[in-house]
């Protein structure tokens, strides 16, 4: 059901031996893996695995012990996260994050920083390119809003949003940021089968419109339906990548989800 | 040499009671997170109370320094149960606008009821200093440098060796762990603000006698008492006490060889070089960031 | 409709000299102008940008500082043979030059005190401060310490050799005053309403968030405390050349935590907040004055902070914003029910 886009031989970001322990805990021992263009690759695991500090650390969150992250040609390692954001990799959060005292839109005008380009003072000056740009962020905004969903809901109080509305939220405000590669933190937690279905709906139009995805989900519906790639993360090491189906199949990831021993399957 | 002799020993003698600011605000900052602009202000309630015992109504010196304490711990438990507690759980600048009022209404009490001249304070010790060889110190201060100590010795022992002290160190440690094993946090932050408060006052009530008593005296002790835990560390009680000597040293030498002038500065310029240089102090417990 | 209330607002504004006879009334007004400007600054770090900066009067005190010493002039004895003399400049330079001066302090202040934050910022910026309070009060030779300096020169305006007003009385002074507020003012709408204020909101809201999609912090924080700082310094400016005389107390602690108190309890990141606030605490000493003493009147402010905090949190300009959308919405609501809806 997923076409395999041709251009996909292009390696968009290679994260390569990556170590970090906290204190005497080691949280990854030695995470290597790619992701290419226009792939959703989903990373997945037990809880604990390392999964959002794997993403801590890939988007500057967090710096490693040891190991490199490269994006394009260039390396990520322990650049700071507005940097890395900069290049075009951009996360979403596990816990619900947005700005709660504003707006929807605000909120992704918000996100839209990277778009704008006025300097302090002009805008201390008013000059007339100040308001130009607030209008073209405004209609950019509301074009994101349209891509996600939300539009009938611009000019209301980011707190005011159903759960579900806020993670599409999230999405909005990392896709303002415009990313060539987009970082999803268990986006669809705590939805509901209907929302889980139409999330997945707007996750394969985000790819389609160019934006490579790295998700992380325990959600397997979601991640057997949309994936093209899984990489499974158990115990700090990776321990299978492949299409869904084979890593469905894949005796190593069934043990590290059901424990050890065959009693249970 | 008489003369470097004679500095060291009166920071000794001073970083005792600097040491007791101290420790009593790196206890609350540490463990409540409260940015404590009441601290100072139990420091000059704490000489206020000993004036009042001990100059005004005649009672008994040592009786005054032991009423003064414990009427610092109380106000410091008021003071938390009145105005923190409703606050739990908002955030770090609302605590802190919530002290800076009840600093200026107690300052402006104490102002409005002892007036603004200094007060000075009669104790029973013998006025003719001790003479050690080249050097000399008052007894009052050989007086108050044991009496320091001796609280020290009683913090640590507290916080290291009892049901509470262990309560207070689990709650540094996670707040949210420590409730979850069953330390009442409440109980606990109470506890944590009186005792430090109560060490506050204690310092107050011991350096009253040594110096004068103004309303505005707790200003300064409150701003050394940050520069020192942030010397020594947040939540650490050997690094207050170390951070009060090296306050207390560093205040010695810089009025005795640069200039008086800048006494007092020399623990904000302490503060600024720290947080420069080695922002977790000197035998910090915790991270420093955010 | 809002456009309208501003419009008048302004109106009364610039009306007041004309039918004010009460002078003192209206140096009251200007040094409550002086004070708004400088909450507005702070209000630019405190609210917007949610950095919770104590040493906000150094700012204030070093604007003041630098441009009565620019505009007397002085000599520094630098070694036993060498004096340094600054000749005395006039006083719009030196007015910039405050200006710059305390822009420049904020940029330091921002590169070093946002190495750490939280609590510890605090603690830095209130020591800043200090430590520029004990250096004016020291370093005699430069400010004449507790000595004061005085006879500092008024503003004078105009062009050079075409007409000049040099500004001795108060009615020039006041729409000086309101002229600086009102440009102040404008700056800081606009910069709120622009990707540089919305970083800056971003940074207080959700910094994580905003870093994610490529805010850097350290830059937009030191924007924020260098525009606060130069504006903290116009206001100081203002001062000096109004009331002619400065000393080291200028420094004191309790100025700021006035600053705060205005900021605070008119609505920290709002445009209003620091305005209302700053006539609120402005006006009430003068009010207060009658009835009590000084101690009473700080200790009225003590307890009104803690009261604002426990109940009126976000300030009073929202808490009345709240107020007036829940009364028209109630209104609504009771118009339908008598129309039978």
């Amino acid at each position: 059901m997923k076409t395999v886009k041709s251009d996909m031989s292009e390696v968009l970001l290679n994260v390569e031996n990556i170590a970090i322990s906290f204190g005497g805990l080691v949280a990854i021992s030695d995470l290597s893996f790619n992701v290419h263009k226009g792939e959703i690759v989903s990373l997945i695991g037990p809880n604990g695995a390392g999964k959002t500090t794997a993403f801590n650390i890939i988007t500057g969150f967090l710096k490693p012990n040891s190991g490199s992250i490269t994006y394009r040609d260039k390396s990520l390692t322990g650049l700071a996260a507005h940097q890395v954001a900069k290049y075009g990799v951009v996360r979403t959060f596990q816990k619900t994050s947005v700005f709660d005292g504003n707006t929807v839109i605000e909120n992704i005008m918000m996100g839209l920083h990277l778009n704008g380009r006025c300097k302090v003072w002009e805008v201390l000056l008013g000059l007339p390119r100040v308001s130009i740009e607030n209008t073209r962020l405004e209609e950019r905004a509301l074009e994101i809003l349209d891509l996600v969903g939300l539009s009938n809901r611009a000019s209301d109080m980011a707190s005011d949003l159903a759960y579900g509305e806020l993670r599409l939220l999230e999405v909005a405000i990392a896709l303002a940021a415009e990313p060539a590669l987009l970082l999803l933190d268990e986006p669809a937690s705590g939805m509901n089968p209907s929302e889980t279905a139409s999330f997945m709906k707007t996750v394969s139009k985000i790819r389609d419109e160019g934006t490579t995805i790295l998700l992380v989900e325990h959600d397997m519906r979601m991640v057997m339906g949309i994936s093209d790639r899984v990489v499974v993360l158990n115990q700090g090491e990776i321990i299978a990548s492949g299409t869904p189906k084979e890593i469905q199949n894949n005796p190593k990831v069934i043990h590290a989800y059901l424990g050890y021993g065959d009693e249970d399957a | 040499m008489a003369e470097f002799l004679q500095h060291i020993l009166n920071a000794i003698v001073l970083g005792g009671t600097y040491a007791l600011l101290g420790i009593g605000l790196t206890l609350i900052f540490g463990i409540m997170k409260v940015v404590n602009f009441t601290h100072g202000e139990l420091y000059s309630f704490g000489a206020y109370m000993i004036f009042m015992f001990s100059a005004m109504l005649g009672l008994n010196f040592f009786l005054a320094i032991i009423l003064s304490m414990v009427l610092g711990v109380l106000l410091g438990g008021i003071i938390e149960f009145a105005l923190l507690r409703p606050l739990r759980g908002a955030n770090i600048d609302t605590t802190m606008l919530v002290m800076i009022g009840a600093w200026i209404v107690m300052q402006n009490l104490e102002q409005l009821s002892w007036g603004g001249v200094a007060k000075s304070i009669n104790h029973p010790f013998p006025l003719d200093p001790l003479v050690i060889g080249e050097v000399s110190v008052s007894w009052i201060r050989v007086f108050v440098f044991f009496f320091a100590v001796i609280l020290i010795i009683g913090s640590y022992y507290l916080i290291n060796n009892t049901k509470l002290g262990k309560s207070m160190r689990a709650t540094f440690q996670d707040r949210d762990i420590a409730a979850l094993m069953g330390v009442n946090i409440n109980r606990v932050y109470t506890a944590t603000f009186a005792l430090g408060s109560g060490l506050a006052a204690t310092a107050g009530a011991l350096l009253g006698p040594v110096f004068v008593v103004t309303p505005t005296m707790g200003d300064m002790a409150a701003l050394k008492a940050f520069a020192i835990v942030i010397l020594g560390g947040l939540g650490s009680i050997a690094g207050a006490t170390i951070g009060g000597f090296i306050l207390a040293l560093a205040e010695e030498m810089g009025a005795g060889y640069i200039s008086s002038g800048y006494r007092d500065a020399m623990g904000f310029i302490l503060i600024i070089l720290v947080l420069i240089f080695r922002p977790t102090g000197l035998f910090a417990l915790k991270e420093r960031y955010g | 409709m809002s456009r309208w209330i501003s419009i008048l607002w302004l109106a009364f504004l610039f009306s007041i000299p004309l039918w004010m006879i009460d002078l003192y009334v209206l140096h009251i007004l200007i040094n409550t102008g002086i004070f708004v400007i400088a909450a507005m600054s702070l209000n630019l770090l405190l609210g917007y940008t949610g950095q919770l900066s104590l040493g906000h009067v150094a700012f204030f005190g070093i604007g003041a500082y630098v441009s009565a010493l620019v505009s007397l002039g002085f000599d520094l004895e630098l070694t036993d043979t060498y004096t340094f003399v600054f000749d005395a400049k006039p006083v719009w330079i030196a007015f910039l030059s405050g200006i710059i001066a305390a822009g420049l302090f904020g940029w330091l202040i921002g590169r070093v005190a946002f190495k750490v934050r939280g609590a510890y910022f605090v603690i830095v910026t209130i020591s800043f401060a200090e430590v520029v309070r004990l250096v004016s009060l020291n370093w005699i030779d430069l400010t004449e310490g507790p000595m004061a300096l005085n006879n500092i020169q008024p503003f004078t305006l105009g062009i050079p050799n075409l007409w000049e007003m040099t500004l001795y009385q108060k009615i020039p002074n006041y729409y000086l005053v309101l002229v600086v507020a009102i440009v102040c003012y404008i700056l800081i709408r606009r910069l709120v309403h622009s990707r540089i204020g919305r970083a800056m909101i971003g940074l207080r809201e959700n910094e994580p968030l905003a870093t994610s999609v490529g805010v850097n912090v350290t830059h937009y924080l030191v924007i924020a405390t260098v525009i606060s700082a130069a504006m903290a310094g116009a206001a100081g400016g203002l001062y000096t050349h109004y009331f002619r005389i400065i000393d080291p107390d200028i420094f004191l602690f309790i100025y700021t935590v006035t600053m705060v108190i205005m900021v605070v309890s008119g609505g920290k990141g709002t445009l209003a907040g620091p305005i209302v606030g700053g006539i609120i605490f402005g006006l009430l000493p003068e009010i207060l004055r009658e009835f009590a003493a000084p101690e009473m009147q700080w200790i009225i402010y003590g307890i009104a902070m803690i009261l604002i905090v426990f109940f009126l949190p976000d300030g009073i300009v929202p808490a009345l914003k709240n107020w007036w959308k829940n009364h028209r919405s109630k209104r609504t609501d009771s118009a339908e029910m008598d129309a039978g809806t």
